[in-house]
């Protein structure tokens, strides 16, 4: 039946990508940007990034609006919300955080 | 009296002569006791100089191990957390006869992120809206928990909205929406644009050279018919054993240019009913999207094509026993062009101002309810952004209705909208 196809078709797709991202980088490493002092080649990409990126559904908010630790959050949520790929993610995080 | 001898005399002078070298001696050189004095008070001063540097050394010891202590709970905690959300408010002032002006749409939106390392996200969105009535309706857009097992990969389950298109996605919060409403066709009720399901995801962008590639595929219960007809709000429960696969893929050729394609499949369970047996019916979405979004550019086009095979449901409001519903097929899609003035001009007040222009249309074919919301609709508004996220807009909408017997109406649309 369809379903059936359907759910093997999606759990082998889910299975695949599973065991292709555990073979890959870590999975539970916080944010080390976030530990050590800024990175300014990484606050660079991001300078570079940000008005490109964050432009692609809203206008762009000023880094002063809120503080550092909300902007950890609040890119990993557009992180998500529009596939961003997380190095990306991380470098426009600590250009923001860097700006604020 | 007895004279003093020659050597008395002489011994005598030669005492006097030693005294006085001796007292010259004493006097010219210092007294050996004094110097040990001055030596002692000196080192005791010097000793409790050294004594008062290393106090104060170690006080600012204290004080810095104490600043590092806290610094940790601001930068180095795995447990974040970020209350952001938005709220609106609008007035619709309308010719339709049978539709007043009103002031409407008071709706409050928080969105709860918290977040675990760079490992999870967990986010949700209630939204608190006032009815038409006086009631106060509450509703969970979404509740997703979200593991980021690797750059280009997120797993994420709960209630999500639909990866169909942008709009509904990333662009329907009323900060991000460039008009007070949401394009013919792409509304929760009535239109054919998917709002949201309850499944699992997986998700991510990938870097390919300069550019980037994104991809979402979701499983879900999927819609269902039910009393209020085809629905497609994530259902706590499914109805039948068939899921509903959607999902989206993205291409960003440069950063500024984004091109996509989406699609869903699903089986919808049809009604019991005494003119036949319960038929399923299958229901195909597709669509594709394009926005370029460079400096003060914001220019989008979205495209639906929806088709609902036969089934049995509820034909009219009275229809309790089911009749056979007849297949449908939809198209909804709309093209949008804004600009910030202040792409030309840094002039204050005026480079707030931002002109949009929309047009969209709505059509479909098979069961009148279904297709009832029919319409061609222009937009023509202007923002104002008084902060990058508090705008407010104003909107003169035309809209020429297709279904039979419905009158074309003009409705002039002002919003408030504040995304914090």
């Amino acid at each position: 039946m369809t379903s059936r196809l359907t759910y093997r078709l999606f759990t082998g797709v889910f299975a695949a990508a599973t065991v292709y991202t555990f073979s890959l980088a870590p999975a539970f490493a916080a944010d080390e940007s976030m530990k050590k002092a800024p990175d300014p080649a990484q606050i660079a990409r991001g300078a570079k990034a940000w008005p490109y990126v964050c432009n692609r559904c809203h206008v762009l908010r000023d880094p002063k609006e809120i503080n550092d630790e909300d902007w950890t959050v609040s890119v990993t949520h557009m992180r998500i919300r529009a596939n961003i790929p997380g190095q990306l993610a991380r470098d426009i995080a600590a250009f923001l955080r860097a700006s604020n | 009296m007895r004279q003093t001898s020659k050597y008395e005399k002489k011994f005598g002078r030669v005492i006097l002569a030693l005294a006085a070298v001796v007292s010259i001696a004493v006097a010219y050189y210092p007294h050996p006791t004094r110097a040990e004095d001055n030596v002692r008070a000196r080192v005791d001063q010097l000793q409790r100089e050294l004594k008062d540097v290393q106090l104060k050394l170690k006080n600012r010891e204290t004080r810095a191990r104490s600043a590092d202590k806290k610094a940790p709970a601001q930068d180095e905690s795995l447990v974040k957390w970020h209350l952001s959300g938005y709220a609106v408010a609008n007035f619709v002032a309308t010719d339709a006869a049978d539709q007043h002006d009103t002031f409407s749409g008071a709706q409050f939106s928080p969105i709860f992120h918290f977040q675990y390392g760079d490992l999870v996200l967990f986010e949700a969105e209630p939204e608190l809206a006032i009815e038409d009535s006086q009631e106060t309706s509450l509703e969970l857009e979404y509740a997703m928990i979200h593991l980021m097992l690797h750059d280009s990969f997120t797993l994420g389950a709960g209630k999500f909205l639909s990866p169909v298109g942008q709009f509904q996605e990333r662009l329907h919060p009323a900060w991000i929406n460039k008009l007070p409403d949401m394009p013919a066709g792409f509304s929760h009720h009535g239109g054919i644009q998917p709002a949201s399901d309850i499944g699992v995801q997986a998700r991510g962008g990938i870097p390919v050279g300069g550019m980037t590639a994104t991809y979402v595929v979701a499983l879900g219960n999927g819609p269902q018919i039910g009393d209020e007809g085809f629905t497609q709000e994530g259902f706590g429960a499914d109805n039948n054993d068939n899921k509903a696969v959607s999902g989206r893929i993205g291409f960003l050729p440069v950063p500024y240019f984004e091109i996509g394609a989406s699609f869903e499949y699903a089986r919808v369970q049809g009604w019991e009913s005494d003119n036949g047996p319960a038929t399923n019916a299958n229901f195909t979405l597709w669509g594709v999207d394009a926005a370029f979004t460079r400096g003060p550019w914001d220019v989008r086009f979205e495209y639906l094509n929806g088709k609902l095979g036969s089934h049995y449901g509820r034909a009219e409001e009275a229809d309790t026993d089911g009749s056979l519903i007849p297949k449908t097929d939809w198209e909804a899609w709309y093209v949008q062009a804004a600009y910030q003035l202040s792409g030309f001009t840094n002039t204050r007040i005026v480079r707030n101002f931002e002109p949009v222009v929309r047009y969209g249309q709505f059509t479909g074919d098979g069961f009148d309810e279904f297709v009832e919301a029919r319409e061609y609709r222009w937009n023509i508004g202007l923002n104002y952004h008084f902060a990058p996220s508090v705008i407010a807009k104003g909107s003169v909408e035309w809209r020429d209705m297709k279904a039979p017997g419905a009158g074309d109406e003009t409705r002039y649309l002002l919003q408030l909208a504040y995304g914090f």
